[in-house]
């Protein structure tokens, strides 16, 4: 029971750990808490479902199609929620409650336009392989192994590309690579674009695995925990502190009780922020002021 | 001369506006509509249910305002949305009892909501049929009082948990049951422990009991506590969507054992969220769609739902025709004498039964048989109805 368990939480941290990835990457640069990532998450998940039930395609190129969607609705959320705020040098708290605001208006958006009826994907990849006598679903594997490409993919492109200089130059101090002559604007484009492209993978994860509706972004709750543990604006630290809770969650659940799950994993934060008020991988407090 | 003429008009108009005011206002409150409220959850996670549920209800007025309304006047239905939460429910209550000011209200479905509503319902005497909430404490209180306002049409938890348990022993002959139900639920706490206590008293075993909060999405971990202690039955007293999800992920796990729901099942969304999942499993249901009279009310108002018709629609049909009667009984729409009314329903022929009778004692319906669904082939299947000893 001990391995199932283990594998259970590794495979539910993995999916929060793709969704901190983009938490940390806005909040790196930004510095504030992008709550609207949930919803993009979210419709992300419908991108690819209609073009899944509607034009038939396989889950795969659905799965294309709902990272591009979702990146370009990241980018437009960028544009019309945030961007007019830097410019006028708001401070990071407008910009969250700019985000919760998108957040509600997207949501019920969605409600009125499309419905709150639950949706489920054709069925994909549902078999599961016994290992001894846990088991692991095939999907789970393919999450972790995709998961992980994707932010390998991401480290590779921050570490080697000019661009991914920038945008960790950007990290360090947004105003001084503006005078050094670097296009803000597009740099900001690109890190919501990729930001778009992991909550679309979130997105159609969540949505084989689960299921599709409105609300379905509030389980980017957890990834915002998860980041925080791993400390805020950390990519690594994002990975780790999803995995992490995966597994604090999945033993909570076996070995005490399931109702009382998350009372442990937020005693777990709590504690953590206590010991290490800025996760395990943040940047210390005093660089960011 | 102007300033003259000004006045005798003015006093005209005035003499004028109270003659038609008086004779008006006294023809108008013989032919005011009678306003019932309807307190469902229109949006949020119950909103397939709340919506058919609406719907149903809305066809059972039009029936009723053609055949001539309620003593000579006509219904008006006043929707508020409860979104199936308590604090939601609370507010839309107070809306149509204090600014509404409904006669009667069908409707809080849930076990939790009507009982955020009762309060309320109580204090302004307005006399309350609930359609599907089965909690036994929706209609009296926890010291055996009763809740004079509260009325429901569908069978009581304690009711459906001892059925379920009997049908898993007998008829499934399930020994060991394993449980898995929603904390943050009166309905499937009820249910859970119901079930759990008639499953031993007929000489079951309960193998595992596990909790989950509202709202969870991933269940393997309880699962798979679940699936180390090899049950024969895992029954799901939860609504459809953890139901399926949960049947989904079981599979995943291995897990064999039948899986048994609960009413809340009855939702036909469960078929296309479970999938193949849940093929071969049982559920409690508290109508019959294969019963000639409903089958054919189905296929006569199909268009006007927007999706599948599911009990809910049935039920608000039902209620809506026994509080008809009621009214029409008390010759007044004093909510008082409603209830009064009310609780005197004997053999009254409705939608989902020849003779519906409400025990005065407990506002419950009498007698009223649990159906058995099972799935097959992605369908509710009919097998048999099940009446517990």
């Amino acid at each position: 029971m001990f391995i199932q368990t283990l594998i259970t939480g590794v495979a539910i941290g993995g999916i929060y750990a793709l969704m901190a990835v983009g938490y940390s990457l806005v909040f790196s640069i930004l510095n504030f808490s992008n709550f609207a990532h949930g919803v993009v998450i979210m419709l992300g998940s419908y991108v690819g479902y209609y073009t899944c039930t509607l034009l038939g395609v396989p889950v795969p190129v659905a799965t294309l199609a709902a990272m591009a969607g979702a990146a370009v609705i990241a980018v437009l959320n960028e544009k019309l929620a945030y961007k007019p705020l830097r410019l006028r040098r708001a401070v990071p708290l407008y910009f969250m409650i700019s985000a919760m605001g998108a957040a509600i208006f997207l949501e019920n958006l969605v409600y009125v336009t499309v419905g709150a009826h639950f949706l489920t994907y054709p069925e994909f990849m549902q078999d599961s392989i016994a290992i001894g006598s846990s088991n692991i679903g095939l999907l789970d594997l393919v999450a972790l192994a995709v998961s992980a490409t994707a932010i390998t993919a991401l480290t590779l492109f921050l570490n080697k590309s000019k661009q991914g200089m920038a945008i960790r130059a950007a990290a360090k101090d947004m105003t001084m690579i503006g005078v050094l002559g670097v296009n803000i604007n597009s740099l900001l484009t690109v890190v919501f674009a990729i930001a778009g492209l992991f909550a679309g993978l979130a997105g159609v994860f969540l949505g084989i695995k689960y299921l599709v509706y409105p609300t379905m972004g509030w389980i980017t709750n957890k990834a915002y925990v998860a980041a925080v543990i791993g400390g805020i604006g950390s990519l690594p630290g994002a990975v780790i502190g999803g995995v992490l809770l995966g597994i604090v969650e999945s033993m909570v659940s076996v070995y005490v009780s399931t109702a009382f799950r998350d009372v442990f994993s937020f005693t777990f934060l709590i504690v953590l922020l206590l010991l290490r008020p800025s996760g395990l991988f943040g940047k210390s407090l005093d660089e960011k002021v | 001369m102007k300033k003259a003429w000004l006045c005798w008009s003015v006093v005209i108009c005035l003499l004028l506006g109270l003659i038609t005011g008086c004779s008006s206002g006294d023809k108008a409150a013989g032919k005011q509509p009678i306003k019932i409220g309807h307190a469902v959850a229109l949006t949020g996670d119950a909103s397939v249910f709340g919506q058919s549920e609406h719907t149903g209800l809305k066809i059972a007025v039009e029936d009723i305002n053609k055949k001539g309304g309620i003593l000579g006047r006509k219904v008006e239905l006043v929707a508020a949305d409860t979104r199936a939460d308590p604090a939601e429910t609370v507010n839309a209550v107070r809306r149509l009892v204090d600014q509404e000011k409904v006669v009667a209200i069908i409707g809080v479905s849930q076990s939790g909501v009507a009982m955020a509503a009762t309060p309320i319902i109580t204090a302004a005497k307005v006399p309350t049929i609930s359609t599907t909430a089965s909690n036994p404490y929706v209609t009296e209180t926890k010291d055996g009082k009763l809740h004079k306002y509260m009325f429901r049409v569908c069978f009581i938890d304690t009711y459906q948990g001892t059925v379920g348990a009997q049908f898993a022993y007998e008829r499934l002959k399930a020994r060991r049951a394993a449980i898995m139900y929603d904390v943050g639920s009166d309905y499937s706490q009820w249910l859970a422990r119901y079930f759990e206590e008639a499953f031993i008293k007929i000489g079951g075993t309960i193998v595992a009991k596990e909790a989950y909060r509202t709202g969870e999405l991933d269940f393997r971990a309880p699962l798979g506590k679940i699936k180390s202690a090899e049950p024969d039955l895992l029954f799901l007293p939860v609504n459809q969507k953890d139901a399926a999800l949960a049947a989904k992920q079981a599979r995943d796990l291995g897990i064999t054992a039948i899986l048994m729901g609960g009413d809340n099942w009855a939702s036909p969304d469960i078929l296309s969220l479970g999938g193949s999942a849940l093929e071969g499993s049982y559920f409690i249901n508290l109508t019959s769609f294969e019963e000639p009279a409903i089958k054919e009310w189905c296929q006569t108002h199909q268009g006007k739902f927007g999706g599948p018709i599911v009990r809910n629609a049935l039920l608000a049909y039902d209620a809506m025709l026994i509080l008809a009667n009621a009214i029409e009984r008390a010759g007044t729409t004093d909510g008082e004498k409603i209830a009064a009314a009310l609780e005197q329903t004997k053999d009254l022929p409705v939608l989902t039964t020849d003779k519906f009778t409400i025990d005065p004692k407990t506002h419950n319906p009498l007698n009223r048989p649990a159906y058995f669904n099972k799935i097959e082939n992605n369908q509710f299947v009919f097998v048999e109805t099940f009446a517990a000893k």
